[in-house]
C-alpha cells in the first residue's frame, strides 16, 4: 500500500500552513466549542479582513459574470465585435492610445489586431473562468465525497479498488495527459470536456482525506451507537458521518478552486482550452504575453483578474481552514 | 522488509501497467489513423497497408497492446524480411514525425530536464525550509505576516506569467541574465548557471510557497507536543530542544512530499521548458502533442509515470528508514 | 500537390517559419539601407534562429520551404534556382549540370552532361551513376515523401520500388560517368525544374536506406554537418572536399551556420532587438506583430527587411454544400469579406497586404483585378444582401469554418466571422488540431462549408503549380485532395489543358492570369491575403537576398554572410 503520509501531498497542492497564528494557544482550551458549527465559523471569518476582501472580490466576479449582458448594453461594446478605428493597422494592429486604448469608448482598452473590446471581454470571460471552475469543483467535490465515504466506511475490497484507483490517477502525469486528449478530442464542446477531465484526475485528493477521516469517524462511539441501534449503512454515512465532514470538505473545495482556475487558463494559454471566440482569461493572457512589452495594458488586465480571483480563493481557503481547525482544537 | 518492498513494487508495476494500458486505449479510441499520418500525401491504400503491417496497427487491440509492453521490456522487430527494423529494448517506438526511437529522444533530452528539475528542487528546498523555520521561530510578528502574504501570492502567480515577467526585467530591461539557451556545463559554468537561473526560479517558485508553509505549520504542530514541551519544562535551551526534539519530526513529512513532487516535475516542467524553449523532456511532450505524435507522447507519459511510482517507492522506504513509528506498519 | 509543402512549413512553424516560407520574390525589393546586400567577408558563422525544428535532413523526405533553403547548403542537384542575388531569382541555372538539359524533339528524353571535379564530403566522385541513385530514391514507399514530380513525371516502371527494395530504375540511363538521360511519361517542357527538386539529390550508392540519413547528411554542398541535437541545434561546419569552381551559385563565405531550433517566437525578436553577443551574426524569419510598435526607433527602422509574400491565403467555399452550391451566394461571400480586418488580425499591413486575386503578384502571371469590389476595402454589404436577396437567402443561414488551431488562424476565422455576420450568415468555426488539419479539409468526406487555408507555387517561373491543382474539376481526390472548393467546370478543366499545352511559357502565363480572373466570377474562393515577412536581420550579417524558388520567398542562405567574421 501506499505511504502513510503521502495523504500530506494533498496539502501541498492547496497551501499546507494553516494560518491559525493568534487562535492557537487557546485552541487546545476551546476544544469543547468543536460542534460551534457554521454560524461560529462564519462568526470568525467575519472578523478576518484578508478572508472578507477575498470574498467580496469573489462575489463580485460573479455578479459581474452573471450580469455580463447588462454590463456590456451599458459600455456598448460586445465581446465579438471588431474594431477596426481603435486600433493601428500599421503598427501591427496595436491599439491607438494610451494604455492600450483605455478611455470613454473602450473602458479597458482593445485587443490588439482586432479591436475588440477588453471590457466586454473580461466580463463574458468571468464567465467562462468561473463557470468551469466550479463546475469542476461541484464534480469533484461529488465525486471525492463519495468515493472517499464508500472506500472509508466500507474497507475492504471497496477500499482496495478505490484506492488503487487513487493511486493510479495520483501517478499519472495529468497535465501531459490532459493536453493530449483535449488536444485529441474535437474542439466542439470543451467546456464540458474541461470540466470532466479536471474533476477526473481531481477528485483523489478530496477523496483520501475523506477516506481517512471516515475510517476513524466509524470508529466513534455515535456511530457505534447508531449501528447498535440498527440503522443501514447509507443512513450512518448520511446522517452520521456526512455532518461530520462538512467543515472539510468546504474547506478543501474551496482551496481547490484555484488551482482549477489555473488549470483552465493554463490549458487555455497552451492552446487547448475554449474554443475562439469565446473569451476566456486564459485564453486573454495567452494572447497577451506578446504584447507585454508594448502593450503591457492588454497583459495587466486580465492578468490581475485571473491573479486576484486565485489570490482571493485561496485566502478564503486558508483563513477557512484556519477557522476550522481553531474550532476543532487541533 | 523484503516482503514489504515486493508488495510495493508489484502494486507499483500494476499502477504502471494500469497508466500504460489506459494512455493506448486513449490514444488508440481517439486519434486518427496514424498509418494515414505517416503516409503523408503520395499515399496509396497498398502504402497504407503495409504500413500498418509494419506497425503492427492492422492486429486487435489486444495483441498491439501486448507488443507494446513486451517491446519495452525485451525489445520489438517492427515488419519483417529486407525491411524489418530491431528495436532494442527498452522499446517505445519510433516518433512518426522525425522517425527517430523515442526511447533515444528522451535519454537525448533527459540531461536537460534533470537540470532544470534538481536545479529547481534545490532552490525550492532551500527557499522553503529556511523560510518556513523563520516564520515559525518568528511566529505572529511582520516577518512572519509577511512570509505568509509572500506565500500566497506566490502561489497564485501563474507561472507562464512569472516566466514572461522575469524575461522582461531580468534579460530585456536589466540585462543581467542572457536568453535562456542550450549551454553545456562543460562549455561555460558561469554561462550555464546563468542560462538556468530563470528557469530554476519559475519553477521552485510554487513549490518554494508551499513548503514554507508546510515547513512552518509542522514546526509550530511538533512546538506544540507535550514532549517539546516537557524538553522546555526541564530547562533544556532552546537550540538544544530544536535539534534534537522539534526539527526531526517536523522535517520528517517534507522529504515524503518532497520525493513525491520531485517525481511529478517532468509533468511539472512542461510549460517552463516551453516558455523558456528549453529542449528538455516536457518541450518534448508539448511539441509532440502539436503534432499528434502519439509514440512521442506515449513514452513521455509513461516515464512521467514510471518516475512517480518509483519516486512512492524511494519515499516509502526513505521513510521506514527515519520514521521509527512506520515500521511497525509495515 | 502543393499542399504538403505549405503544411509542413506552417506545422512546423505555426509562428515564424510559416510566414518565413511565404515570404518575399525579387530582390530589389530587399532594400532598406545598403546594409543587406553588400559582400559579405570571408568566415565566421552565421546563426539562424527558428521555432520549429527542420522537418528531415533527408532531402527524398523533407519538402517545405524551411527546409529547402536549409538543405541548398549541404546539397546540390543537376540544376538549381538561381542565387537570390541574380539578375532573376526565379531562373533555373545549371548546378551539377554543365548546362540545362537538352530535350529530344519529341520533348519525351531530356539529357544532362555533369561537370568535372564533383565530390561528395569524402572526396569520392560524384558520377551519373550517384545522381541517379538519388533520384531513384523518391520511388522508395517509406523515403520518397517529399517532392512528387519526379515520380510524376519521369516514366518509371509500374511496380518500380526505389532502390532498396526494388533495385536499379531501368528508365534512367547513365551511358557514361558524366551523362545521364530522363525518359518521361509526356512531354513536360519544365522538366528542368524538376531536377531542380531537393529529390534530386546524388548520394552514394547504397547508402540512405530506413532511416539512414535521419541523423546523417553526406553533403554535396560546401557545408557538411557537424554536430546534430535533434530539436535543438544543427551546425555545419565546411566541407573541404567542395570545390567553388563548379559552383557559380552558391557563395558560400562563412566558415559554419548554426541552426539554433525550438525558440519562442517571441524570444528570437527579443534576441533580434537586443543583438548581444553572438546575435549579431544572427537571422531569423518574419518578427511577431507584436515585435512592429518596437521597430520605430531610427536604429531599428535601419536594420528592418522587408520581403514581398508568394503564397496566397484564402478561403475556399466547399461548391457542393447547401446554400454553397448557389454561385450567387459564394459571390455575396466574397462582397461582405472584410479583408482589412482579416490583415488587422493577421498581424497589420506591414506583415499582409489584401489580396482579390488568386495569383500574389509575385507570381508570374499574376493580372490585377477586383470582381468584387468595395470602397475602402471593407467589403460591400449592400451588394452582398442583395445577392443573397436573389438567392432567397435574406436571412442569411450558418455555416461552418475550418480553421486550424493555431492563433493567427484563429484571428482570421474570428474576422470572417464577424464580416459574414453583417449579412445574415452565423459562421460556426470548427477548430481542428494543426497536425491533422490538413489531412482532414483534404478530404472531402470530412471537409465542411469552408476553410481558411492557403498556397505556394512550387516554383516561381510559372502558375502552373498554382491553378491546376487548385482549380482543374478532375483533381477532386478522395484524400489529399486539394480541390477545396470541388469545383468541377469543363470550361476551366478545358482552359486548364490549353495552357498547360502552351509552349511559349511568357504568352502561357498571361493567359493563366486571364484564367485567374474567370475562375474567380465563379468564386469558388475568397482569396484574403498575401502575408509579408518583416525580418530583423543582425547587424553583422549581410548578402541577404530572398528567392521565391530556393526559399519559398524567404532569404536565400547560400549568399548569406558577415561583414566582419571576427564579431560576436
Amino acid at each position: 500500500m501506499t505511504s502513510p503520509q503521502t495523504d500530506l501531498t494533498a496539502a501541498t497542492a492547496g497551501g499546507a500552513g494553516a494560518d491559525d497564528t493568534a487562535e492557537a494557544p487557546a485552541a487546545t482550551q476551546a476544544a469543547g466549542a468543536v460542534q460551534a458549527g457554521a454560524g461560529g465559523t462564519w462568526q470568525a471569518l467575519r472578523r478576518d479582513v484578508g478572508a472578507m476582501l477575498g470574498l467580496g472580490y469573489i462575489v463580485l466576479v460573479t455578479l459581474v459574470a452573471i450580469f455580463a449582458p447588462v454590463l456590456t448594453s451599458i459600455s456598448g461594446w460586445t465581446p465579438y465585435e471588431f474594431d477596426q478605428t481603435a486600433i493601428d493597422p500599421n503598427l501591427g494592429g496595436m491599439p491607438i492610445g494610451p494604455w492600450g486604448g483605455m478611455g470613454a469608448e473602450h473602458w479597458l482598452g482593445v485587443e490588439p489586431g482586432s479591436g475588440r473590446d477588453i471590457f466586454a471581454r473580461i466580463v463574458y470571460g468571468a464567465r467562462v473562468s468561473m463557470s468551469i471552475a466550479l463546475s469542476a469543483t461541484l464534480l469533484t467535490t461529488v465525486l471525492g465525497v463519495s468515493l472517499g465515504l464508500l472506500a472509508g466506511y466500507f474497507g475492504g475490497r471497496v477500499d482496495l479498488v478505490v484506492s488503487r484507483v487513487m493511486d493510479f490517477l495520483m501517478a499519472f502525469p495529468a497535465l501531459i495527459f490532459m493536453i493530449a486528449v483535449l488536444s485529441a478530442l474535437p474542439a466542439s464542446n470543451r467546456s464540458t470536456l474541461l470540466v470532466v477531465v479536471i474533476s477526473v484526475f481531481g477528485w483523489p485528493y478530496l477523496a483520501r482525506v475523506v477516506r481517512g477521516q471516515t475510517m476513524s469517524l466509524a470508529q466513534r462511539e455515535f456511530v457505534e451507537a447508531a449501528r447498535a441501534a440498527g440503522a443501514s449503512g447509507a443512513r450512518i454515512v448520511f446522517r452520521e458521518i456526512l455532518p461530520n465532514l462538512r467543515s472539510t470538505i468546504i474547506v478543501m473545495s474551496t482551496l481547490a478552486v484555484p488551482g482549477f482556475i489555473g488549470t483552465e487558463a493554463g490549458l487555455s494559454f497552451l492552446g487547448v482550452g475554449v474554443v475562439p471566440p469565446a473569451p476566456s482569461w486564459g485564453q486573454m493572457i495567452a494572447a497577451s504575453v506578446k504584447w507585454y512589452a508594448v502593450d503591457p495594458a492588454y497583459f495587466l488586465v486580465p492578468g490581475m483578474c485571473l491573479f486576484l480571483l486565485v489570490l482571493a480563493f485561496t485566502v478564503l481557503g486558508d483563513r477557512l481552514r484556519a477557522v476550522v481547525d481553531a474550532q476543532e482544537g487541533r | 522488509m523484503p516482503r514489504f518492498l515486493l508488495t510495493r513494487v508489484s502494486s507499483g508495476l500494476m499502477v504502471l501497467l494500469l497508466v500504460c494500458l489506459f494512455t493506448y486505449l486513449v490514444f488508440f479510441a481517439l486519434s486518427p489513423d496514424p498509418a494515414v499520418q505517416i503516409c503523408g500525401k503520395n499515399c496509396t491504400p497498398e502504402l497504407i497497408d503495409q504500413i500498418r503491417g509494419n506497425l503492427g496497427l492492422d492486429q486487435p487491440f489486444w495483441t498491439q497492446f501486448f507488443l507494446f509492453v513486451v517491446g519495452i521490456f525485451a525489445g520489438r522487430t517492427y515488419g519483417d524480411g529486407a525491411g524489418a527494423v530491431e528495436c532494442a529494448a527498452p522499446c517505445l517506438g519510433y516518433s512518426f514525425q522525425s522517425s527517430q526511437a523515442v526511447w533515444d529522444m528522451i535519454v537525448q533530452r533527459l540531461p536537460v530536464s534533470a537540470t532544470v528539475a534538481i536545479g529547481a528542487a534545490v532552490l525550492w528546498l532551500l527557499a522553503g525550509l529556511v523560510g518556513g523555520l523563520l516564520s515559525a521561530v518568528k511566529e505572529g510578528t511582520f516577518l512572519d505576516r509577511f512570509t505568509t502574504g509572500l506565500t500566497l501570492t506566490s502561489m497564485s502567480i501563474p507561472n507562464y506569467v512569472l516566466a514572461l515577467v522575469l524575461q522582461y526585467v531580468l534579460v530585456v530591461q536589466l540585462q543581467w541574465l542572457p536568453f535562456p539557451q542550450a549551454v553545456r556545463f562543460a562549455d561555460d559554468p558561469v554561462q550555464w548557471f546563468l542560462n538556468f537561473v530563470m528557469p530554476w526560479m519559475v519553477l521552485a517558485i510554487g513549490y518554494a510557497a508551499a513548503y514554507t508553509r508546510l515547513t512552518r505549520a509542522n514546526v509550530l504542530d511538533v512546538l506544540r507536543e507535550n514532549y517539546v514541551r516537557t524538553a522546555y519544562a526541564k530547562g533544556l535551551p532552546q537550540s538544544l530542544v530544536w535539534r534534537r526534539h522539534a526539527l526531526r519530526p517536523a522535517l520528517t513529512p517534507i522529504v515524503t512530499i518532497f520525493g513525491m513532487d520531485f517525481a511529478g516535475l517532468l509533468g511539472g516542467a512542461l510549460i517552463t521548458e516551453t516558455v523558456f524553449g528549453i529542449n528538455g523532456v516536457g518541450k518534448m511532450a508539448a511539441d509532440s502533442i502539436a503534432r499528434n505524435d502519439q509514440p512521442v507522447i506515449m513514452g513521455v507519459t509513461l516515464l512521467a509515470g514510471f518516475l512517480v511510482v518509483v519516486g512512492n517507492m524511494v519515499v516509502d522506504v526513505v521513510y521506514t528508514a527515519i520514521d521509527p513509528r512506520v515500521r511497525v506498519n509495515a | 500537390m502543393k499542399l504538403h509543402r505549405i503544411t509542413t512549413a506552417v506545422i512546423a512553424a505555426a509562428t515564424t517559419l510559416a510566414l518565413a516560407a511565404c515570404g518575399g520574390g525579387a530582390q530589389d525589393d530587399s532594400s532598406g539601407g545598403g546594409g543587406f546586400t553588400a559582400e559579405p567577408a570571408e568566415g565566421g558563422t552565421v546563426h539562424v534562429l527558428q521555432n520549429a525544428d527542420f522537418s528531415y535532413l533527408d532531402p527524398a523526405r523533407g519538402w517545405d520551404g524551411g527546409v529547402n533553403n536549409f538543405y541548398r547548403l549541404v546539397y546540390r542537384q543537376l540544376t538549381t534556382s538561381a542565387p537570390g542575388s541574380a539578375e532573376d531569382p526565379n531562373e533555373i541555372v545549371p548546378d551539377l549540370a554543365e548546362s540545362l538539359g537538352e530535350v529530344s524533339d519529341d520533348g519525351l528524353t531530356w539529357t544532362y552532361t555533369l561537370k568535372d571535379g564533383l565530390t561528395f564530403e569524402n572526396g569520392d566522385p560524384i558520377t551519373s551513376a550517384e545522381v541517379k541513385f538519388g533520384i531513384s530514391r523518391a520511388w522508395d514507399p517509406q523515403i520518397g515523401i517529399g517532392s512528387p514530380y519526379l515520380k510524376q513525371v519521369v516514366d518509371a516502371p509500374e511496380d518500380y520500388q526505389g532502390p532498396y527494395e526494388t533495385g536499379d530504375l531501368p528508365t534512367i540511363e547513365t551511358p557514361d560517368d558524366k551523362t545521364i538521360v530522363f525518359h518521361l511519361k509526356e512531354p513536360f517542357p519544365e522538366f528542368d525544374a524538376v531536377v531542380s527538386q531537393v529529390n534530386a539529390t546524388p548520394f552514394p550508392e547504397g547508402t540512405g536506406e530506413g532511416d539512414e540519413f535521419i541523423h546523417e547528411i553526406i553533403a554535396s554542398g560546401p557545408y557538411k554537418l557537424a554536430e546534430y541535437v535533434p530539436g535543438s541545434t544543427i551546425k555545419l561546419e565546411r566541407n573541404e572536399s567542395w570545390d567553388p569552381a563548379t559552383d557559380e551559385v552558391r557563395a558560400a563565405k562563412p566558415d559554419g551556420w548554426e541552426f539554433t531550433i525550438g525558440l519562442d517566437p517571441a524570444t528570437i525578436d527579443e534576441r533580434l532587438i537586443a543583438g548581444q553577443g553572438a546575435d549579431v551574426n544572427a537571422i531569423a524569419g518574419t518578427v511577431q506583430p507584436a515585435t512592429l510598435p518596437r521597430l520605430q526607433t531610427p536604429q531599428l527602422q535601419e536594420r528592418i527587411l522587408e520581403l514581398p509574400g508568394i503564397c496566397t491565403t484564402y478561403m475556399s467555399l466547399n461548391t457542393t454544400k447547401q446554400h454553397l452550391d448557389d454561385v450567387r451566394v459564394r459571390q455575396a461571400i466574397s462582397y461582405a469579406i472584410d479583408r482589412n480586418a482579416i490583415v488587422n488580425a493577421s498581424g497589420g499591413t506591414q506583415l499582409g497586404e489584401p489580396s482579390t486575386t488568386i495569383l500574389p503578384s509575385t507570381v508570374a502571371g499574376h493580372k490585377d483585378f477586383d470582381l468584387y469590389p468595395s470602397q475602402d476595402g471593407s467589403g460591400d454589404v449592400a451588394a452582398a444582401q442583395q445577392l443573397l436577396d436573389e438567392a432567397g437567402l435574406s436571412d442569411g443561414f450558418t455555416m461552418t469554418l475550418d480553421i486550424r488551431s493555431q492563433e493567427s488562424m484563429q484571428a482570421q476565422g474570428e474576422a470572417v466571422q464577424q464580416a459574414l455576420e453583417r449579412i445574415g450568415i452565423t459562421v460556426e468555426l470548427n477548430l481542428i488540431d494543426t497536425s491533422t488539419y490538413y489531412e482532414t479539409i483534404g478530404t472531402p468526406s470530412q471537409q465542411n462549408d469552408a476553410a481558411i487555408t492557403g498556397w505556394c507555387p512550387d516554383w516561381a517561373s510559372s502558375a502552373a503549380t498554382f491553378i491546376p491543382p487548385l482549380f482543374d474539376g478532375r483533381n477532386i481526390y478522395e484524400k489529399g485532395n486539394a480541390n477545396l472548393a470541388q469545383i468541377n467546370d469543363p470550361e476551366i478543366n478545358a482552359r486548364i489543358d490549353e495552357i498547360k499545352a502552351m509552349a511559349d511559357i511568357d504568352a502561357a502565363n498571361e493567359q493563366w492570369g486571364d484564367l485567374d480572373e474567370q475562375i474567380l466570377e465563379q468564386a469558388p474562393i475568397v482569396p484574403l491575403m498575401v502575408a509579408k515577412t518583416v525580418s530583423l536581420p543582425g547587424e553583422n550579417v549581410t548578402g541577404l537576398f530572398s528567392s521565391a524558388n530556393a526559399a519559398t520567398g524567404g532569404i536565400d542562405y547560400v549568399g548569406v554572410g558577415l561583414k566582419d567574421p571576427e564579431k560576436g
